[in-house]
């Protein structure tokens, strides 16, 4: 478990890893972490450089350091680029979470 | 007396019994072991959808997603969640005696999901408003039943709570009361930056929007987590049923064996008598 000092006191305290920061670099490029799974099955876990799903206002992409964002996506092809090539999860209904470097999708919500 | 060969039989067919109460209980412990794991594996996607929506909630007059214009039926809605078929031990006994507990024809409607609880109904004649099947598949689509509910001010659910293989309980929760309790109030001024607000987030269409979507997605998970909770601990009792059952059966067949025995070394003693009687004659006749 990694650790680190609070600044005003010194003392060791455990990073949250949901709360922490998810991003890395692969191949150069940065990267976040994604998930995108149902109550019963997951999808896809891992880096990616980039997600792209639509919602009502049409398709969009989600980048690394991509500001905090919840939205509601509409039935589409979710593709998740990675260093291995893209993966494509077709969705009826969802909801994205954006934050700290880390996107869920919550399929069938 | 029964004669031995139809105890032999008896305990043949006993031995039958013994067989496939043991099927059943192996079938229910492996069901038990894959249908809890995937209860475990949905209630870490059921925490952070919850995480999410204890954040974004702003009120705590949860509507069931209607319209404020709607009017909803003022009765109280009963949903019983009980299982498809029989061979579940008493768990769906137990669950109708709570709900009888509750139940008043003038001010509750109910809807049934699972055929043994519809069937249990019929027979102490109390009418039910709709039935369903209990799904059989991970993927539940609850949304029948969300239309339904969404009719009514209140609804109330009865269900089957999992503790352990030896332990299940009945539950009755308010669909409302649950929803409400998980979503505290976010006071705007009182934010920090855990919470999510316009201030800190970017909404897709607009906050109001999410906000409503997931006060009904929240809804439709509790509701499946419901019926998941229920098949778990449906399984545990029909394991416990079977359990008793085998134990039962092999009792039986123990104790017909020793009848068999008895039964035989009787006959013997009776032909034994006989013949020793038959001896005795000859010789006094012999004698004679």
């Amino acid at each position: 478990m990694p650790k680190r000092e609070l600044a005003s006191t010194g003392e060791i305290v455990d990073i949250d890893k949901s709360q922490a920061p998810a991003g890395g670099t692969q191949d150069g490029r940065p990267t976040m972490m994604v998930k995108v799974y149902a109550p019963f099955k997951v999808y896809f876990e891992g880096e990616a450089f980039s997600l792209t799903a639509e919602n009502e206002t049409g398709p969009f992409d989600i980048l690394p350091k991509h500001h905090n964002f919840l939205c509601m996506l509409v039935p589409c092809n979710l593709i998740v680029q990675t260093a291995s090539g893209a993966r494509t999860v077709k969705i009826s209904r969802a909801l994205m979470h954006v934050k700290a470097e880390r996107v869920t999708v919550f399929v069938d919500v | 007396m029964k004669n031995p060969r139809e105890i032999k039989a008896d305990e043949a067919n006993m031995r039958t019994i013994v067989s496939l109460t043991s099927a059943f209980e192996s079938l229910s412990s492996m069901k038990i072991t894959q249908t809890k794991g995937k209860v475990l594996i949905s209630n870490q996607f059921f925490n952070e959808v919850w995480n999410i929506y204890k954040q974004i909630r702003m009120d705590v007059m949860f509507n069931f997603g209607r319209a404020p214009d709607e009017k909803p039926i003022e009765k109280e809605l009963l949903i019983l969640i009980t299982a498809q078929g029989g061979l579940s031990g008493d768990i769906d006994q137990r669950l109708i005696k709570e709900f009888r507990k509750h139940y008043d024809s003038e001010k509750n409607d109910i809807i049934v999901i699972g055929h043994h609880g519809a069937q249990q109904l019929e027979q102490i004649h109390i009418h039910y408003t709709m039935y369903f099947d209990m799904p059989k598949k991970d993927f539940i689509n609850v949304d029948p039943i969300m239309k339904i509910i969404r009719k009514y001010r209140r609804a109330r659910v009865f269900y089957q709570n999992y503790i352990s293989l030896s332990k299940q309980t009945i539950e009755d929760l308010d669909l409302s009361e649950v929803v409400s309790r998980m979503g505290k109030i976010a006071d705007l001024d009182t934010v920090d930056d855990e919470k999510i607000t316009e201030r800190n987030y970017i909404f897709e269409p607009n906050a109001y929007t999410v906000a409503a979507h997931l006060e009904n997605s929240i809804l439709r998970l509790t509701l499946t987590q419901f019926i998941y909770d229920s098949r778990l601990a449906q399984l545990a009792s029909r394991f416990r049923a079977m359990t008793a059952a085998k134990e039962r059966s092999i009792e039986t067949a123990d104790d017909l064996h020793k009848q068999y025995s008895r039964a035989k070394r009787m006959l013997v003693d009776v032909r034994l008598k006989e013949s020793l009687a038959g001896l005795k004659k000859l010789r006094a006749k012999g004698a004679g």
